[in-house]
């Protein structure tokens, strides 16, 4: 499985919206949101990275409704949680190591 | 209104369409190089202004998207569109962290280098076409070529001089 280690913060947080099934503004919304408002997210950068997550099969097109043009819907895969997963690993690792510099300042 | 302008960079035009917005003219449309502007509230829109990956396939997707993002498409020029939200609606930047902002720069790149090749073969059949027949009017046109495919060559530099700016910003 190919995978680019680590996420990029775009990649990451665009998994983690479409969770559930959302659609592109959705996703923007609840990225500024839940970073409350430090990532912001560009329309040509979500488009440029969720056409690249639709190639590699971490997200799927979960609704398209052609005949109301409604909104287009993007959900997690199976991959994309596995690469998610992967992420959320190396990323607890990365916070469990920063705690020794806690613990050397704290003796010192 | 009407203005005719050439623009050679994306950026620099794009500076231009957002004075005219912060003026009070909204840009609507573009055609061989003129600019249409309507009057309208000074600052209502932010402009910018992006190159598609392919033309022919992702243009309707491409501005269906930006439309379920909140984004209006005004015009389109080839690969070249041009995009605008009220500025009521909070900031506006098509590309946001340096990973897409580099792939955007290399699509342009790219652009122009396909064209910088055409345009030399057609610089080199020209220049020798003038050599031989000494027409007037062949070499008057292999100069004009010959300036296209040097700012050709210029933007296909700049962009190659914004990728390694912003590599080196990654560091």
């Amino acid at each position: 499985m190919e995978t680019i280690s680590p996420l990029t913060e775009a990649f990451f947080y665009i998994l983690l919206s479409v969770r559930q099934p959302n659609h592109g503004y959705g996703i923007i919304q609840e990225i500024t949101q839940i970073t409350e408002g430090r990532v912001i997210l560009g329309p040509g950068t979500l488009y440029g990275a969720i056409n690249s997550m639709l190639s590699k099969k971490w997200i799927q097109l979960y609704s398209e409704d052609k005949s109301s043009r409604k909104k287009k819907e993007y959900l997690i895969t199976d991959r994309g949680k596995e690469v998610f997963a992967k992420e959320v690993k190396r990323l607890k690792e990365v916070l469990m190591n920063a705690k020794r510099m806690e613990e050397y300042n704290e003796k010192v | 209104m009407k203005k005719f302008r050439v623009y050679f960079d994306k950026d620099t035009e794009q500076d231009w369409i957002m004075e005219m917005s912060n003026q009070g003219w909204a840009f609507e449309n573009f055609f061989l190089g003129v600019y249409t502007f309507k009057p309208s509230e000074p600052g209502e829109y932010i402009y910018q202004i992006d190159l598609l990956d392919d033309w022919m396939g992702d243009k309707k997707d491409f501005s269906e998207f930006m439309e379920d993002s909140g984004v209006e498409v005004v015009a389109q020029w080839y690969r070249w569109v041009f995009l605008r939200k009220r500025a009521e609606e909070g900031p506006f930047e098509m590309y946001t962290d340096i990973e897409s902002k580099i792939v955007q720069y290399k699509r342009m790149e790219k652009f122009f280098l396909v064209i910088l090749i055409l345009e030399s073969i057609i610089f080199l059949v020209e220049f020798l076409a003038a050599i031989r027949t000494r027409s007037m009017a062949l070499i008057i046109a292999t100069i004009l070529i010959g300036l296209i495919v040097m700012i050709l060559f210029h933007n296909v530099l700049k962009c190659k001089e914004k990728i390694e700016a912003l590599q080196k910003e990654y560091h």
